[in-house]
This record gives structure tokens, C-alpha cells and sequence, in this order.
């Protein structure tokens, strides 16, 4: 059964709700449009949200599936207090569009309650003021398991208050210890102790100068130097990279950046410098260069095979061919270089796609042997004059393309290929607008690919083209 | 002229697979001069018999194309799919051995073959060996082994696919079939009957890849040419390789087998050695004479005995009357009640033999035995038996016991698209989102058979014109009638003397310890078999509880069987006069309890009326109020009358017991012979275009003969309108006469308890639950209104059933409901806490000792310690306190020794409300307060009248009410009456609506039309206070005709909302 997951503000006034069966959501608001739920995408944004909040305190902890905890002590007064910071932290998030529930308090358990239940979105509890606040929030406020806040409100247990006057020890008795643990942690009697995120780092190297350099050899040397040193952290993590980025940073405050693309990820130092290298001429270090850095992008894990000295020398198809690849695209520009791939379709045009030239194909997907496909097909099909054919549905015997007459030997077919009916109208849907292929040759053996358009009706002249040629 | 045989037809049973119903291509075939065709689906027989049915029907108009049926058989070990076609009755046994073989040995709906399962049954078979896409050298070895087993008899079919390379393949077939013995035939692989279907066939693969249509991609088919094509294109496309279409027709003429061979025997095991059945069935029969005539019976019934029984001999069907005596006899030894419905009730001799309950000779019933068996119609007899709905596993069980799994499986029901599901997965293979054809399955919801109309479809905010919508619902239009899947019918059995899997395949059912066969009901009578329906019905299982519970007579005798129950007492009518018939058998609903005024039962075969007037067939053809009116003012009464010099009397003497206006199915079939001339043969296309009208909807032929027929003799046109009307509602719903009586007994004996006992009535409705219309909720208010004390489930005083409790100084007994009204107790448990009791334990920690700690949360959570003197809050904090807890690892120790004296703690006292929202959650019912009583005041401040003051008002007055909305119910198309006005409530989905007012129950109801305009804002929960046109129709039926206007939350809805969304 589908059900909502989330609803946004929009919804809730039509009066849907978290929970409710999406089809009678839909019935009371045909307008409604949904999205599957992602819950796996939904915690890898969770935590490039926490990876982003550096940048308000180092100490932030995931709380999912939709929380987040920031450890702001002490670093409150660098945005001139405690509001200034929540409201910073909202509006930068409000600008990203999330819309965002802050509350500060001095406690996790408390700032948690408040952030999810109080009235307004932002809520900043005075030091040792949480308790009076918590007292009116629901129990589910206290990250209570659902049950037991089930039970506990059936017992007449409305608010956090309420529990939190009962004599302890019958309400351990039967919720448990952790349901006390949870009232002391939000009350800062007792102290709950938060996994804190620490952040990647980004795939960067940088080398300074002591002495300015501007020779071109030596930029080589310290591109060269610079790659190292970030590959050999690739290497260490089992990554590649498919871009790299040089930066020259000169005396005066210039900034000289460099890019290449590789055609498959790799963390070859030498390499990567050898590509830099024809761009190097283009930097002009003015005064000097002191700071050169690198870094990766398109980072993803690579086989673990280990990356060897002579890897260039190698012949193999991967180490041949991707350096050629890679040196043609760098000079040529990445979009000029590609392979076809096979389309799952029997529409001829929509057969094949451009894809980057290393990319991998899985064997189901080969071209298939038993519907041989031209090597050159014409991006608008040639009509034929001419044409001699036995009806319905014979192969040609003779054709004119481009005013020379073609007399055919051999061929093969037809391949009748319907339209996509899916394409037009249900009403024009007709079973007669059908393609027959064939594969001729003529006389001096030259090969070609030519179909007639639309089942052979008595009293009307078929009409012919040709759509390719084999090699 | 070629001679062709298409040999490799699938039909759309082979399911996601084929794109056409099997008489589509037979009818195909026909058409274009094909000599046969083979039906082979994926191991499967199941679309074998329609497609010989309508061969038999073509043979009437002159074709002669046969039927071959054959199967498709694909392996699971890699042996390339086998044609299968049986060449005389003895393969075709072979042949339904092996699916059985394979679907005993799948899982549900999987047939699981092995190459070693097929060399077992191979005698006698025809192959073509299907050859796979890639011919590789594995494939020519097994064709080589394949050949080596069976040769003479195994063929390599090819086809042409219009596929780039064709000719190469097949030339390299012709090679393969030369080098190994196996000679090349030509099929076309056919899928659909004809190439417009190849949309639909590209949308089956999809819905059976799981992918949409732009995703599909070679999945799909190139072209449209896998239908069926005539002989000499054939012969065209093969013109490279002679013999291989003549081929074919040489097939097919070496296949001997027709499924008209099928013979039938019955199960011999009723009758005793050396006696013959006839023989045992008379002994039986005069042994019944006596039991049901204690007082002995007429020379007139005696004479009718022995004419059912000259026919039965005749045709041989003693052996079926004494199989269902037999199963019918073994309840009765079970103490389980049953008894016959439908038209067996005709019988005299199904009486005596205690089949049926309907003594078809008493002079109001005037049943006649043809109606039942006609040497005419050749049909075989159809008996179908209720038994009590908690105890029919028993006898189904006992079945297959006594007859054994290879002689007796239930019957298959052919599920079809329905419109929903059509559209659904449509929708989603044409890669409209689950939203959009969310929207577009909604706009079908609650109907049938007819798909979104445009009107629909705009107001949930689709564009009906938009192109992607109008190729959804015409494709889902397309594959409405296909079949789905095949599941066991209710209940019908299919028993025979001589293996059953040698006439059918069986298979394995969802349910354990089931098997049913591949052939639906429609199949078997084709073929010939018969079959015994073994339906459950809940009112006998609660007309059994009840009995058990009403106190013996005073001379000692105790009520155990329906006849035992005195016969037309008056106080019966005139309860149900006052539609007071909640719980009541048949009469219960919405629909009857505003007929049952107005027609104003009095003696018992007024309530044999009132059973079938209530049905779709009368009221499409406009028979209702004509009916009424001439019961109010017998001056109306009037018969249809032809123009001299017909007889003027034909009709009258067919409708004189219903004042000339057809009410029952065989006074429609009467008037189609002796009204409309029909002939012997018209007569049984009729019916069975009747019986078939639901799913094919092909009565139309029929409704110009029969208006012409009627008008040629000078009827009113009207009238002949009406009587075709309602044949057609006969179709989908009809009641014939005998089974209306067999309701109607029903109907008296339970009302008769209603009204006698409605202390055991009610008590042995709730424990036979779910069963019929209403929920314990309405039952237990009902029962209250008739003087029965009802009392809460509590702990120390209730079973898990409900019990009755004496009164003191009162007739009736209080009802003490049971614990299995509280919502996720289990009965075992319930059982050991009675059992608890009886050694005299009082305690909740006594309790706690044996019983699961949920179960005693259940408990106080449903207001069960109440007699303890615990509070429902309190219940469960005793409950949740108990010692060993799931809770006392996390405990620390100091405080697990402070338990024995614990701090008393005071929790918050429950508001009135809230106890009954508590009292919904846990038991869907309140004996504490009306919900609407809590907001009565502000009803009444929203203008909204109470329900008692509904009957004082005007007529056709505005007003508004308000209430508790717990049901939706879209009639059944009551004609121009009226669709239910309801909304889902939150505790209880009951069928009904209960206006505000606690003590009254009231219906009001919406025009179809004003509810399509009102169903969106129904679907919000909260109880609607509707503003209305009051219509006092009856005494407690109103129909609305206004706007209706939803508001107001009930606590405990709102309740349950909020803490669902917030938690």
C-alpha cells in the first residue's frame, strides 16, 4: 500500500497527513503530486547537510532520519550570539530551499524536544530554562520508542511535565530504564554523549616555494611533484579520478588553473603530469609562482590493481588505448571523441547512442549479430528512384541512388519493423505503416541497406530508400 | 488450394503471454480458412475448452475448423519447448497426468517439468519441437535425443518473423530437421488473432517484464505479423520450402483426440455392493418420504417421486443425487446444519433426501421438477449446498477424504481484469505515474463494469482528451475481459470415478491442502462433468449457535434443526414490517429494510417475493413498483395480453402468483417461449447467454428476437422493454423461484429468533462474526433497542465467545460479550485464562503467571479488569508494573526490591469521550456513549435536526443532520433508487449511516449523481453533518437530495490521527 511519506506545508492545508493512504490523498486532492520516497537518498543528503555544517561549528552529529546536532559552545559569539547564529543558519538553508526547525538549548535531548515540537521554528532556550519549556511538549518529544509513548499517553500521561512529576522508580519499572535516562539526558541530569561527524577531507595537494619558480621545466618538475603527492592519498584509498585540476598561484595574486579528463578514473602521477604538460606553456608565471596545488574531481573507487612504473610501455587494450583516448580528447575537447553503443530499440534511428569511449557495455546489450545494422547509416534515408521489385514484399532487383543504377545480386529479407505505436495517437494507430528492410549488394559487391516504406498496397507505386551502407 | 493447420497458437491463458481470448482465434481461423487450430499454451489446458466451445458453435454455421488441443510444454532443465498434441483420449490423459505432475510439483501457479516427466507420459503424444532463438549445436543434440525417443512422431516447427535474417534460419532449420529426422512444419508462432492487437501484446510484455513501453525496447515485438494468416499466405511465406505448410494439415489429421471424447462416470463409492444406484437412491428416497411426512403424504406427491425417479434413471444421474446425498448425510452426523439452494429446490426427491429444504408440492410453491432436470435440455443437474460458514473446511475436507485427491479438486474461477487493475497496470506500462493512474483507478472505484467515463476522469484533474490518457483507457478497455490468473472457485467440486487428472490437470491452490483443477464452471458443463457446489453461508453457522442457546420448550424438546421452528407466527411479520430486521438473513440491507414497509410481508411466501424482488433483475426491468402498487390495490392488477387470436391467457397463467409482473428468472424464460415463441434451441442461448451475460455481455442477439417476437404478437412495447430489462439483470443476479424460497426459509427462521430470542440472536450473530451486514457495533445497539441487557467483556466474566447471563425476574438473558470482540487477542490464550479462573485465580498477577504480558495490555487497554475495580488507566499501569516485565533487565536492583510497596501513583481520570474513543479503538464498540452524543449540542447549533425529530417533519424539507458515517456503499445500480451515502469512520467501517440521535438508526440516501458530485469531500474522514432534503419515505429511510457538506472531527479519530502523525 502507498502512503505519504512527508507532506510539505501546501498539503497539510489540504489536509493530508504523514501516514495517510495515498489514494484517498489522492481523492481528496486530485491536484496531488507525489514522489516515490527515497530513504537511502534521504540519509546521504542527511549527511552532506551535516558535512556542510561545518562551517557553523566542527562538532555536528547526524540524528536521523531528519535531525541534525551542532555543538555551538563557544563558537556562538563569532555570529554575535546565539539568535544571530540560528537565524544565519536558517536563512542560508532557507536560500538552498530547506525550510529548517532550529532550537538551541543546553542539552541534546532538550534541543531535539524543542526543534520537533515547540510552537515556533526557532527556539532558543535560556541556560537551565529547558525544563519549564519541555513541560508542556508531548512524551514523543523525549525520542521515546513509539509504543511506549503509545501506552504512556493512554495512561493519561499528555505531557512531559506530567512525567516528569511521577515517582521515578514505578516509571522505570515499566518503561524502562532508558525512559528516565531520556528525561534526565533532556534535563541535563545526566550527560548524553553525541558521535560527532568529522568531515572528509577533499582531494587536494598543495606545494609552496620558498623561492618563486617560473621555468617551464620547473613547472613540470612541481606538477609532477604535486600529482605525487595527491595520487599516492588516491592510491592509499583505492581511488581514481576522472578530472584534474592544477592551479598556479603567482606572486602577484594570478591564478593560472589547468584542467584535463581522463577517459577512465586513474591516479598515475606521471601520467597526469604528462598530460599536463602541452598546457603548460600557455601559464605565465609573471614574477614567479609560490604555491602550486591539485585537485582531483569525478573521484570513484578503481580496481585495486596496483598501478605499475612501465604501465605506458604495456600494451594492452586499456593502457594503449585510453592514453591515445585521453590524449585526443584533451587536445580535440572531450565532446569530440566517442563511441557508439547499442539502444535497446528496433527503431534503426534510435538504435545507437553516443557514449564516452571507454565506457563499459554488458554483454546483453552487444549488437546482435542476427539484425545486422550498416556500419554508416544516413541521418535522413535517400529516397530511390527506379526501383524493380517483385510485390509484396521481395527484395529489389535494381535501384537508382544518386543517378546510378544499381542492379542487385544478392539480398536479404525483409525485416519488417513496425512504428511505435506508443508514439502517435491511439486512434491513428495503423498496422500498415511498417518499414521492410533489406540488405542488397549490386554488381561491383558494394552493400546497402534499403527499405520500402508501408505494406505493398494494390494500385499505389511503393516508395524506396536507402538509410545506409555496410563497409 | 494449400491445406494449412496453424499448430502453435497461444491464447492470452497463456498469461502476459497471448493478446487474444481463444475464441477470438478460433473464430480467426475459421474466418480465413485455416483447418485447424492447435491451442498450446504454456503448460497449461486452461483456454482449451473455450476454444472448443466455440468451435462447436461455428459447426452450426457451417465451418468446419477443428479444434486440436494441445499444450505447450516448457521445461525447467533446458530441453527446448515441446508442442505437445495427444493423438487419441488415452495420450490426453497421459498428458493431464504430467501438468499435474508439474503444478503439484511448482509452486503455486508454476508447473515444473522435467524431461524424465515427459518420457513417462510420451506414448501416444505428437511433437513439434519449438526450436529456440539461438540454434546452437546443444540444441541440434537434444532435438537428436528428442527425435531418437519419439520418432515418427516429433516435427521442427518454424515460423516467419519478418526478422532480419529469416531465410537464413530457416533454411538452416530445414538442414537441422533433414540431418536429424525431424521434418519441418510451418507455424506462424501466433499470439493474437489479428495484427491491430499487437499494441496490447507489447503492453502484456510489459506488465509481465515489469517495465514501461519506452523502456521495453527489444523486448518488444518489431512488427505485428505473429497473427493469424491464411493458407496460401502461408504457402507464400514457405514457397522456399515445399510440404512444410501441407505439412501441417497432415498433423492435424493424425491428431484423433477431441475433447467431445471426455467421458464422464460418476464416483461409485455411495452405493452399497449389490445394489444398483437407482436401486439405493428409491430405498433412500422413500426412507426420506417418511421423515419429511410425518404425517404421510399424497397420492399426488407419491406420483411425483416416482416421476423424478423414472426421469433420474433415464438419464442417469442417480450416482450425483446419491454423491450429494452422501456429503449431505455426513454433515447432518457432524450436527452441521445445511441445506440446498438454487434449483435443485424444484426436487421433490432432493427433499426427501434432505438435500433441500423446500417442499417443491405445497401449493403456494408449485416448483416443478423441469425446471431443475430437463430430458430436453440435456443439461447435467447442479446441485449447490450451504453449510455452516466455521465448519465448511470440515466438509471439504471430509471430500477429499472419502474420494480421494486424484478423483475429486475444486473447480477453477477465472479471475479477468477488472477495470481497476486494467488500468492500473496499463497505466503504469504506458509509464503514466502511480499518481496518474492512482487518479484514473479511483475514478472506477466501487463499479464493475463499466470503465471511467470522461466526466470521471476531469474531475480528478486528468484531461479525458489527453492522448496518453485516452491510450490508457483504451488498451485497459482492451484487456478488461482478459483472464488474470485462475484461482478455486468457492466451493465447487468436481468428483469422478476414474482418476481425475486423466480428464483435467490439477494443480496445487493457494490454500494448503487444496488442488483444483485448470477448467472453470462454464468448461465443465461444456465437457460434461458435474459438479457439487459446497458453499458456506454465516447464518447457518449463527442459526446453529443460536439454537444451542435458546432454552428447551416446556416439554423438554430443544430447537436443533430450522423445521423445528414455529411456522407463521404473526409478531414475525409484523417486526419485519417495521423493517426491524437488523442481523435479519437477506433482509437486512438498506435496500430491503425500505422495501420491507411497503410491501408488508404477512405470510411466507410474501417474504419469498421479497428475497427476489430485491434484486437487480426486477429493478432494471422496472418490476418493483408496478409489483407494489398492485399489492396495495389488487384493482390494478392486470395482464399483459396479446393481440387475437393468440391465446389471451399465456401470460396470466405464468404471472398469476406474482399479479402480472415478473419477478422470478423462469417466468422470464416462460414468457420468452410461450410469449416471444422462442424455440428449444433459442431458449438455451439465452440462458446461456444469461449465465455468461457478466463477463461477455452478449445477450444482445436474443433482446431483438425476443421484442420482435413479443411485438409480432401484439404486446406492449413497453412491457416487452422491461421483460427484456430484466432478463439481462437475471443475467448478472437472477433469483430463480425454488432458491428464493430456500432464502426465504431462512429469512423466517431467523427473524423468528430475532424476535422469539434476541438475547441468543444477537449473542450468536457476534459469535459467528464476520458475517453478514452489519458490525457487532450495530448489532449490540439493535439488540439493546429490543430490551436485551448487553454487558461489557471483562476479564473475570466473559469467554472468548459471548455468553448469556440470567436476569433476574426476566424472560431474556443479558448478553455478556465475549473477549473475542477485543481487537488482537488470540483464542488460546482467552482459553487459558478461563481456564485460570476455574482454579479460582482473581488476580492480575495471577494472570500474569501464565498469560503473555500483551495479551493482559490487550485487556486493560479494552477496559476488561473493570470488575477488579481498576480503572482502564489504571489496568494498565498495574499491568505494565507487573514483576518480571520485559522491562526488569534495565531495571537497577534497588528498585526491583522497593516493588512490593510501591509509591500509589495518581494518574489522570479518563474524560467521558476519550473512554469511548478507547472503547472503539479496542472493541469498535461502546456500551458507554454514543460518539455523537459528545457533540450533540453543536450539532444542534450547526442547525442540524435529531433523527427523532426526522419523522415529524415536512416532506421535501430542507434540513441538515449530522453523524457518525461508517459506511460506504455504492449500490448495486438500484435503478433509479438510490447509492449509499457513506464515508469510511474511523473505529469501524460498518455498512450503514447512523444520524446523530443515539437511539435511532437512519439511512438517508444520495441519487447517484449527488454523490459522484460529493464522494471527494466524503473521503475526509470526519462525520459529515449533510444538509439535506428530508424525504420521509419510510419510517426510517430518508433520501438526500441536497448538498452534502462534511465537517467535525470525532475524538477519537482526531485522536488517532494526531498521534499517528505527530509520533
Amino acid at each position: 500500500m502507498r502512503q505519504l511519506y512527508a507532506v510539505d506545508a501546501a498539503a497539510r492545508r489540504e489536509g493530508l497527513y504523514v501516514g495517510q493512504k495515498a489514494t484517498d490523498a489522492a481523492a481528496l486532492c486530485p491536484s496531488l503530486v507525489t514522489a516515490d520516497a527515497e530513504p537511502e537518498a534521504d540519509a546521504m543528503a542527511l549527511v552532506q547537510l551535516a558535512d556542510w555544517c561545518v562551517r557553523f561549528s566542527p562538532a555536528v552529529a547526524l540524528a536521523p532520519p531528519d535531525s541534525l546536532f551542532l555543538d555551538v559552545t563557544g563558537v556562538t559569539h563569532l555570529w554575535g550570539g546565539e539568535v544571530e547564529l540560528a537565524a544565519d543558519f536558517r536563512a542560508r538553508l532557507g536560500r538552498n530551499g530547506l525550510s529548517v526547525r532550529v532550537a538551541i538549548a543546553d542539552t541534546p535531548g532538550a534541543a531535539w524536544a524543542l526543534a520537533h515540537q515547540a510552537r515556533d521554528a526557532e527556539t532558543i532556550a535560556p541556560p537551565g530554562g529547558q525544563g519549564a519549556l519541555m513541560a508542556r511538549l508531548r512524551p514523543t518529544a523525549l525520542r521515546l520508542s513509539p509504543e511506549a509513548c503509545a501506552q504512556i499517553e493512554r495512561l493519561g500521561l499528555k505531557t512531559v511535565g506530567q512525567l516528569v512529576d511521577l515517582p521515578r522508580a514505578p516509571l522505570a519499572r515499566r518503561f524502562g530504564a532508558e525512559t528516565l535516562e531520556r528525561i534526565d539526558q533532556a534535563l541535563g541530569r545526566s550527560k548524553e554523549a553525541l558521535t560527532f561527524r568529522r568531515p572528509p577531507n577533499p582531494w587536494f595537494a598543495r606545494l609552496a616555494f620558498f623561492e618563486p619558480i617560473s621555468a617551464l621545466e620547473d613547472l613540470q618538475r612541481v606538477s609532477l611533484d604535486v600529482a605525487g603527492k595527491l595520487c599516492a592519498r588516491l592510491e592509499r584509498e583505492g581511488m581514481g579520478a576522472r578530472r584534474f585540476e592544477l592551479a598556479f598561484h603567482g606572486v602577484d595574486g594570478k591564478v593560472h588553473p589547468l584542467t584535463i579528463g581522463l577517459a577512465l578514473a586513474a591516479r598515475d602521477p606521471a601520467r597526469t603530469a604528462k598530460l599536463f604538460a602541452p598546457k603548460l606553456e600557455t601559464v605565465d608565471p609573471g614574477f614567479g609562482i609560490e604555491v602550486v596545488t591539485m585537485m582531483a574531481a569525478a573521484v570513484e573507487p578503481t580496481a585495486g590493481r596496483q598501478i605499475r612504473l612501465d604501465a605506458l610501455l604495456d600494451g594492452g587494450l586499456e593502457d594503449g588505448l585510453t592514453p591515445l583516448i585521453d590524449r585526443l580528447s584533451n587536445r580535440l575537447g572531450e565532446d569530440r571523441v566517442w563511441r557508439t553503443v547499442p539502444v535497446e530499440s528496433h527503431i534503426p534511428e534510435r538504435s545507437a547512442a553516443p557514449a564516452r569511449p571507454l565506457s563499459h557495455i554488458a554483454d546483453a546489450l552487444a549488437w546482435d549479430r542476427e539484425t545486422p545494422r550498416p556500419l554508416r547509416l544516413f541521418r535522413k534515408p535517400e529516397p530511390l528512384e527506379g526501383v524493380m521489385a517483385l510485390t509484396p514484399d521481395d527484395p529489389p532487383r535494381q535501384f537508382q541512388w544518386r543517378r546510378r543504377t544499381h542492379s542487385i545480386r544478392h539480398a536479404e529479407g525483409p525485416e519488417r519493423i513496425g512504428d511505435e505505436w506508443w508514439r502517435v495517437d491511439i486512434k491513428d494507430v495503423r498496422t500498415d505503416t511498417v518499414r521492410d528492410y533489406y540488405r542488397v549488394e549490386d554488381q561491383d559487391g558494394a552493400r546497402f541497406w534499403v527499405y520500402r516504406e508501408g505494406l505493398y498496397a494494390a494500385g499505389e507505386t511503393p516508395k524506396w530508400f536507402l538509410h545506409g551502407l555496410f563497409g | 488450394m494449400t491445406r494449412y493447420a496453424e499448430l502453435q497458437a497461444t491464447t492470452n491463458f497463456s498469461f502476459l503471454r497471448g493478446a487474444s481470448h481463444p475464441h477470438e482465434l478460433v473464430i480467426a481461423a475459421a474466418a480465413l480458412g485455416v483447418e485447424a487450430v492447435g491451442i498450446v499454451d504454456r503448460n497449461s489446458l486452461a483456454g482449451v475448452v473455450r476454444a472448443w466451445r466455440a468451435i462447436r458453435d461455428l459447426k452450426e454455421s457451417g465451418f468446419t475448423t477443428r479444434a486440436l488441443t494441445g499444450c505447450r510444454l516448457d521445461f525447467a532443465d533446458g530441453t527446448p519447448s515441446l508442442l505437445c498434441y495427444p493423438s487419441d483420449r488415452e495420450a490426453y490423459g497421459r498428458l493431464t497426468r504430467l501438468l499435474s505432475v508439474g503444478q503439484r510439483r511448482g509452486l503455486k501457479g508454476e508447473c515444473e517439468l522435467h524431461w524424465e516427466d515427459f518420457l513417462q507420459h510420451r506414448q501416444g503424444q505428437l511433437v513439434l519441437v519449438a526450436p529456440p532463438d539461438r540454434l546452437d549445436a546443444d540444441f541440434e543434440t537434444r532435438l537428436r535425443e528428442i527425435v531418437e525417443v519419439l520418432k515418427g512422431d516429433v516435427w521442427l516447427a518454424a515460423s516467419r518473423r519478418y526478422a532480419a535474417r529469416d531465410l537464413h534460419r530457416l533454411s538452416k532449420l530445414a538442414a537441422l530437421a533433414e540431418r536429424s529426422g525431424a521434418p519441418m512444419v510451418a507455424t506462424n508462432d501466433v499470439l493474437y488473432h489479428a495484427p491491430e492487437r499487437r499494441a496490447l501484446q507489447d503492453v502484456v510484455t510489459c506488465i509481465r517484464e515489469g517495465c514501461t513501453i519506452t523502456q521495453g525496447g527489444l523486448k518488444l515485438a518489431a512488427n505485428a505479423e505473429r497473427h493469424m494468416k491464411p493458407p496460401q499466405e502461408m504457402a507464400r511465406l514457405f514457397a522456399k520450402f515445399p510440404g512444410a505448410v501441407e505439412r501441417s494439415a497432415e498433423i492435424a489429421e493424425r491428431i484423433r483426440f477431441d475433447l467431445g471424447q471426455l467421458s464422464y462416470e460418476y464416483p461409485s463409492e455411495p452405493v452399497p455392493p449389490g445394489k444398483t444406484a437407482i436401486q439405493h437412491l428409491r430405498d433412500l428416497t422413500w426412507e426420506g418420504a417418511q421423515w419429511r411426512f410425518q404425517e404421510g403424504m399424497g397420492k399426488k406427491e407419491e406420483l411425483v417421486i416416482e416421476r423424478e425417479l423414472a426421469l433420474i434413471e433415464r438419464l442417469k444421474f442417480a450416482n450425483y443425487f446419491l454423491t450429494v446425498h452422501d456429503i449431505v448425510a455426513w454433515a447432518r452426523t457432524k450436527k452441521i446444519l445445511c441445506q440446498g439452494r438454487g434449483s435443485a429446490a424444484n426436487s421433490l426427491v432432493c427433499f426427501c433426501l434432505g438435500v433441500t429444504a423446500v417442499d417443491p408440492t405445497k401449493p403456494d410453491h408449485d416448483l416443478l421438477f423441469s425446471r431443475f432436470i430437463s430430458e430436453k435440455r440435456g443439461e447435467p443437474p447442479d446441485i449447490d449446498v450451504d453449510f455452516e460458514h466455521e465448519r465448511r473446511e470440515e466438509v471439504m475436507q471430509y471430500v477429499y477424504e472419502r474420494y480421494g485427491r486424484d478423483r475429486a479438486a475444486i473447480v477453477a474461477t477465472v479471475i479477468h481484469y477488472r477495470p481497476r487493475m486494467a488500468i492500473r497496470q496499463v497505466g503504469k506500462a504506458l509509464g503514466l505515474t502511480e499518481d496518474v493512474t492512482a487518479a484514473l483507478a479511483g475514478t472506477v472505484w466501487g463499479s464493475w463494469g463499466d470503465m471511467s467515463p470522461a466526466e470521471y476522469i476531469s474531475q480528478v484533474g486528468l484531461d479525458p482528451e489527453a492522448p496518453e490518457i485516452r491510450r490508457a483507457t483504451a488498451l485497459a478497455q482492451e484487456l478488461l475481459k482478459f483472464p488474470r490468473h485462475l484461482s478455486q472457485h468457492v466451493g465447487g467440486y468436481v468428483l469422478t470415478q476414474r482418476r481425475l487428472d486423466e480428464t483435467v490437470p490439477i494443480g496445487n491452490a493457494a490454500m494448503k491442502d487444496r488442488t483444483f483443477i485448470e477448467w472453470d464452471k462454464d468448461d465443465i458443463d461444456a465437457i460434461g462433468l458435474m459438479k457439487v457446489d459446497v458453499l458456506a453461508l454465516g447464518m447457518l453457522t449463527a442459526l446453529r449457535k443460536s439454537f444451542e442457546m435458546i432454552p428447551p420448550k416446556p416439554d423438554g424438546s430443544r430447537i436443533t434443526d430450522i423445521t423445528h421452528i414455529d411456522a407463521e407466527a404473526p409478531e414475525v411479520y409484523d417486526m419485519l414490517c417495521r423493517a426491524d430486521s437488523v442481523g435479519v438473513f437477506q433482509v437486512e440491507s438498506r435496500a430491503q429494510m425500505s422495501m420491507l414497509p411497503r410491501l408488508r410481508p404477512r405470510k411466507f411466501y410474501d417474504l419469498v417475493i421479497e428475497v427476489a424482488i430485491v434484486r437487480p433483475g426486477p429493478i432494471q426491468g422496472n418490476m418493483v413498483h408496478p409489483y407494489l402498487k398492485r399489492r396495495e390495490d389488487p384493482t390494478a392488477i392486470e395482464y399483459p395480453r396479446p393481440a387475437p387470436p393468440h391465446d389471451q391467457m399465456e401470460l396470466e397463467r405464468i404471472l398469476k402468483k406474482t399479479m402480472g409482473v415478473p419477478l422470478f428468472q423462469e417466468q422470464a424464460m416462460r414468457i420468452a417461449i410461450d410469449g416471444a415463441g422462442f424455440k428449444d434451441d433459442q431458449v438455451d442461448g439465452l440462458r446461456r447467454a444469461m449465465a455468461t451475460f457478466r463477463h461477455h455481455g452478449n445477450v444482445g442477439e436474443y433482446g431483438e428476437l425476443f421484442i420482435k417476437g413479443m411485438l409480432s404478437k401484439g404486446y406492449d412495447a413497453k412491457f416487452t422493454e422491461d421483460c427484456f430489462g430484466q432478463i439481462k439483470g437475471f443475467g448478472s443476479y437472477g433469483f430463480p423461484e425454488s432458491h428464493a424460497i430456500s432464502f426465504a426459509l431462512l429469512v423466517y427462521a431467523s427473524a423468528w429468533v430475532k424476535w422469539k430470542w434476541p438475547d441468543a440472536f444477537c449473542a450468536s450473530l457476534l459469535n459467528s462474526q464476520p458475517m453478514g451486514f452489519y458490525q457487532p457495533a450495530q448489532l449490540v445497539r439493535d439488540a439493546r433497542e429490543h430490551g436485551v441487557e448487553i454487558r461489557a467483556p471483562d476479564a473475570m466474566a466473559s469467554d472468548w465467545d459471548c455468553t448469556l447471563e440470567p436476569v433476574e425476574g426476566a424472560r431474556l438473558r443479558a448478553v455478556r460479550l465475549g473477549l473475542r470482540q477485543i481487537k488482537g487477542l488470540k483464542e488460546k490464550e482467552i482459553l487459558k485464562l478461563m481456564a485460570l479462573r476455574q482454579d479460582g485465580v482473581n488476580t492480575i498477577e495471577g494472570f500474569a503467571r501464565a498469560l503473555p504480558r500483551r495479551t493482559l495490555e490487550l485487556l486493560a487497554e479494552a477496559d476488561a479488569f473493570a470488575s477488579m475495580g481498576l480503572s482502564r488507566r489504571q489496568a494498565l499501569w498495574a499491568v505494565k508494573g507487573l514483576a518480571g516485565a520485559a522491562n526488569e533487565a534495565a531495571e537497577a536492583p534497588l528498585l526491583a526490591r522497593q516493588s512490593l510497596k510501591e509509591v500509589q501513583v495518581e494518574l489522570p481520570l479518563m474524560s467521558p469521550p476519550m473512554n469511548v474513543a478507547e472503547d472503539y479503538r479496542t472493541t469498535r464498540l461502546s456500551l458507554k456513549a454514543h460518539p455523537c452524543s459528545f457533540f450533540r449540542d453543536e450539532l444542534i447549533a450547526t442547525g442540524a435536526v435529531p433523527a427523532a425529530t426526522l419523522k415529524s417533519l415536512r416532506d421535501r424539507r430542507w434540513t441538515a443532520v449530522g453523524g457518525l458515517v461508517l459506511v460506504r456503499h455504492f449500490g448495486t445500480k438500484l435503478g433509479t433508487a438510490h447509492s449509499f451515502v457513506t464515508v469510511p469512520a474511523p473505529a469501524a467501517r460498518v455498512w450503514s449511516r447512523l444520524l446523530f440521535d443515539p437511539m435511532i438508526l437512519t439511512w438517508p440516501s444520495a441519487t447517484s449523481t449527488l454523490w459522484a458530485s460529493a464522494r471527494r469531500c466524503s473521503r475526509r474522514y470526519p462525520p459529515p453533518s449533510s444538509r439535506m432534503r428530508w424525504r420521509a419515505v419510510l419510517a426510517n429511510v430518508a433520501s438526500i437530495s441536497g448538498v452534502m457538506d462534511f465537517r467535525l472531527p470525532l475524538p477519537s479519530e482526531a485522536a488517532a490521527r494526531s498521534a499517528s502523525t505527530r509520533a
